[in-house]
């Protein structure tokens, strides 16, 4: 269903329609197979739409957008498989310019950086690592964060961090000495990197915030990078239906089109109802998270069943394309690859239905 | 029964007049209406629910989406789904919609003076219950292959023919009846009209259908040489279907609301508390799953009318209701069966607390859901063909 959008928002929509339409699953492919995580023709294009600072209000010249807004061009680059850190970083430069004031250091640091998020998610930790612990006294960073994206491309880490009992939020730029990035490629050509720091210096500059507003920030960033992850995959879901349902429009056997057989339509309609629902879903938890209302239960809700129905399509997706969707050559498989990458991103479907169901329960026991 | 956690925060009114309008109704219906009604675990025949209609009735609230020139509330959407909505939360059972959501709307859209006077204050006062007569045994999903006949002689028409799985048939004063008056239309539905049939004219018969429920919600009707007047033909001669088809839009939004599915799931909460299967992690993670699709769908609820209130609701909107409403209801009854146990196969009442809970009822019942008034595998193919334009067979 159509969203009830103004002006303002119609534009931004053709405007990432149109930066999009560069890439596409061929691109995506070619970028994999050249070992490259970022599409760089239309990340410059982003810097230069502003689309970074898109959450940084315009007195701190940003653009002013909400996370309803940005999800506009989110889901237009998930449709394309647009490969770039944009939520990553929206999500970073927002919360360095919510937590510092006008005089720090850090918003110039950051300003058209590609930034990234080093904090440890629901679901996206080993047991064995030790999260990064601020020592106050001598400014040093130790401990470590996996499943970091982007890793290899990042200018700065914004890391969450615990000093003693309290929140911390610093940068480290990639370069830091002291600081080990061990990558893996996923299948969709993106990266996985675990950040390993021993005693990395953090400059005062770099020290964005400490405390309740540390805490409070990053809590905020974390649902900024799983809602902004949710808003792409249901691009990459429209994507992979609409391919199918094209494909079955043309392909031909027992003479007749095989989008007229019923048990394919009734597969290919379950997969668009779903769509429907998480659209509707995605977009009203946007709106709440835009006026300041905090709904971790609801966030879960969106990347559980945005991941769920996702995958599900792509299934069908590969299903109905028979025999040539199993191959690399073909734009479907570039699109299950994708949403492969991105269910299991920030969070897949168990972690984030446990995480509803915990914190559901807390929530009516409360009552 | 109260909603428990109910996401008030994330799905309340944004308007003031609505956050208003819905205090209003909510201390008025725990006001009035009859505790002995609220939460009753099977349904509730219509002569019982006479009173309760004639409280809403003269509380001006009976026929929200009416237009106030024939009496009634002349309600936006939004107030409309309050209405359902705090009903449904106290547990108050809805007027049935036959009269008020079904036949009203069309007498009012197509119907001549003399119909709308005669026929639309027994809907608003409750005095006269209505029954659907569209399906036949041979005229199921396939409904425009109905053949009860009806020919012309004189000035009435001459009904012969059997309709079946008619809601309330055994109750009802009237019913509104597809019947075929051209044998020889092409496409069949061109030959089909919409007669309002009086049910005491002579040669009907009425039979009550048992259902596995258990109780008796349909009946089939038998018409031998049934004489009705020419003028109860609700518009054209072989206009019927077109008439029919009239009925779309806001009478969809409280027969699908989310509510429904949500108060068995409550049910389902309530029960797994007295039984204990709320401690086991498998029963939590089947209970998450389904909250979180009942999420979903609200949330396309809330949008689909707000769509409808501006005048821009997609084609596709009824048949997703239909379908997504429809299976989650059936989902929350399985869960809430699972849930009870072994008191998941009691025929009798189950006691938690001072509440009475049926869960093989609510399994029974919502079966039904998904067959009534278009199955779900037709809304399927209404959105493959209208939405994602697949061919035909």
């Amino acid at each position: 269903m159509d969203l009830l959008l103004n002006e303002e928002q119609l534009l931004l929509r053709d405007a990432a329609t149109k930066l999009a339409a560069s890439a596409g699953p061929r691109r995506a492919r070619e970028l994999r197979n050249a070992g490259s995580e970022v599409d760089r023709t239309a990340w410059s294009a982003m810097v230069k739409a502003g689309w970074l600072a898109a959450l940084v209000p315009e007195t701190q010249n940003g653009l002013g957008l909400g996370l309803f807004d940005l999800a506009l061009a989110l889901e237009e680059t998930g449709r394309q498989i647009v490969m770039t850190p944009l939520i990553e970083a929206a999500a970073a430069i927002w919360a360095v310019s919510r937590a510092t004031d006008a005089s720090h250091l850090a918003r110039t640091a950051t300003a058209a950086k590609i930034v990234i998020p080093a904090m440890t998610l629901p679901g996206q930790r080993y047991d064995s690592v030790a999260s990064p612990a601020l020592d106050p006294g001598a400014m040093t960073l130790t401990g470590a964060v996996s499943f970091v994206a982007f890793a290899p491309s990042a200018d700065l880490f914004l890391v969450a961090a615990q000093a003693g009992s309290e929140a911390v939020l610093c940068l480290v730029p990639r370069d830091a000495s002291g600081l080990a990035i061990a990558t893996t490629p996923n299948v969709d050509g993106s990266t996985s990197s675990t950040l390993t720091f021993a005693r990395v210096a953090v400059a005062d500059e770099h020290l964005v915030a400490r405390g309740e507003i540390a805490a409070a920030t990053a809590a905020r960033m974390q649902e900024l990078l799983v809602l902004g992850t949710s808003a792409e995959l249901l691009g990459v879901a429209a994507a992979a239906l609409d391919l199918t349902v094209q494909y079955t429009k043309l392909r031909e056997q027992f003479g007749r089109k095989i989008g007229s057989f019923q048990a394919l339509q009734h597969r290919m309609v379950d997969c668009y109802v779903d769509a429907e629902l998480n659209r509707s879903l995605l977009f009203k938890v946007l709106s709440a998270w835009d006026g300041g209302v905090a709904h971790p239960a609801m966030v879960s809700a969106v990347k559980a069943r945005v991941g769920k129905s996702a995958l599900k399509t792509v299934r069908t997706a590969l299903q109905l394309h028979g025999a040539i969707g199993y191959t690399d050559e073909h734009d479907i498989g570039v699109t299950y690859k994708r949403a492969v990458a991105l269910a299991a991103k920030y969070g897949n479907e168990i972690t984030h239905v446990g995480r509803f169901s915990a914190l559901t329960l807390t929530q009516r026991a409360a009552e | 029964m109260t909603m428990q956690w109910d996401n008030t925060t994330l799905f309340s009114d944004d308007d003031p007049a609505d956050r208003a309008f819905r205090a209003e109704v909510r201390a008025w219906i725990a006001a009035n209406c009859p505790k002995e009604l609220r939460d009753r675990p099977l349904r509730i025949d219509p002569p019982e629910l006479k009173p309760w209609h004639r409280k809403l009735y003269e509380r001006g609230w009976i026929a929200p989406h009416w237009p106030k020139e024939v009496g009634g509330m002349g309600a936006t959407l939004t107030q409309q789904i309050i209405l359902f909505e705090e009903m449904s939360r106290i547990g108050a059972p809805t007027p049935y919609p036959h009269g008020l959501n079904f036949i009203g709307p069309l007498i009012i859209d197509a119907g001549t003076p003399e119909q709308k006077a005669r026929h639309l204050p027994g809907i608003l006062t409750g005095d006269i219950t209505w029954c659907q007569g569209y399906s036949e045994a041979g005229a199921g999903s396939d409904l425009a292959s109905l053949t009860t006949r009806a020919v012309l002689d004189g000035d009435a028409f001459v009904v012969n023919g059997h309709k079946m799985w008619t809601t309330n048939g055994h109750f009802a004063d009237w019913m509104f009846a597809l019947v075929r008056t051209d044998p020889q239309a092409k496409p069949r539905h061109a030959g089909i009209t919409m007669l309002l049939i009086h049910l005491t004219s002579p040669g009907i018969t009425v039979r009550p259908i048992q259902t596995i429920r258990g109780d008796a919600e349909f009946a089939e009707e038998f018409f031998v040489d049934v004489r009705v007047p020419k003028a109860n033909m609700l518009g054209a001669l072989n206009g019927g279907w077109q008439v029919a088809n009239r009925l779309l839009g806001s009478e969809r939004f409280t027969t699908g609301h989310p509510r429904n599915a949500a108060v068995i799931l409550n049910k389902a909460r309530q029960i797994a508390e007295y039984t204990g299967a709320i401690r086991d992690p498998a029963f939590r993670h089947r209970l998450a799953l389904i909250e979180i699709d009942l999420l979903a769908f609200s949330a396309f609820y809330r949008h689909a009318a707000s769509l409808q209130s501006h005048g821009k609701a997609p084609l596709a909107m009824a048949p997703v209701i239909k379908i997504a409403g429809g299976e989650l209801g059936q989902q929350a009854s399985e869960l809430l069966v699972d849930a009870a146990g072994p008191l998941g196969a009691s025929a009798a009442d189950v006691m938690v607390g001072n509440t009475a809970l049926n869960p093989a009822a609510d399994l029974f019942e919502m079966r039904r859901v998904t067959v009534g008034s278009g199955t779900v595998e037709i809304q399927r193919n209404i959105i493959a063909k209208r939405v994602l334009d697949l061919p035909g067979a």
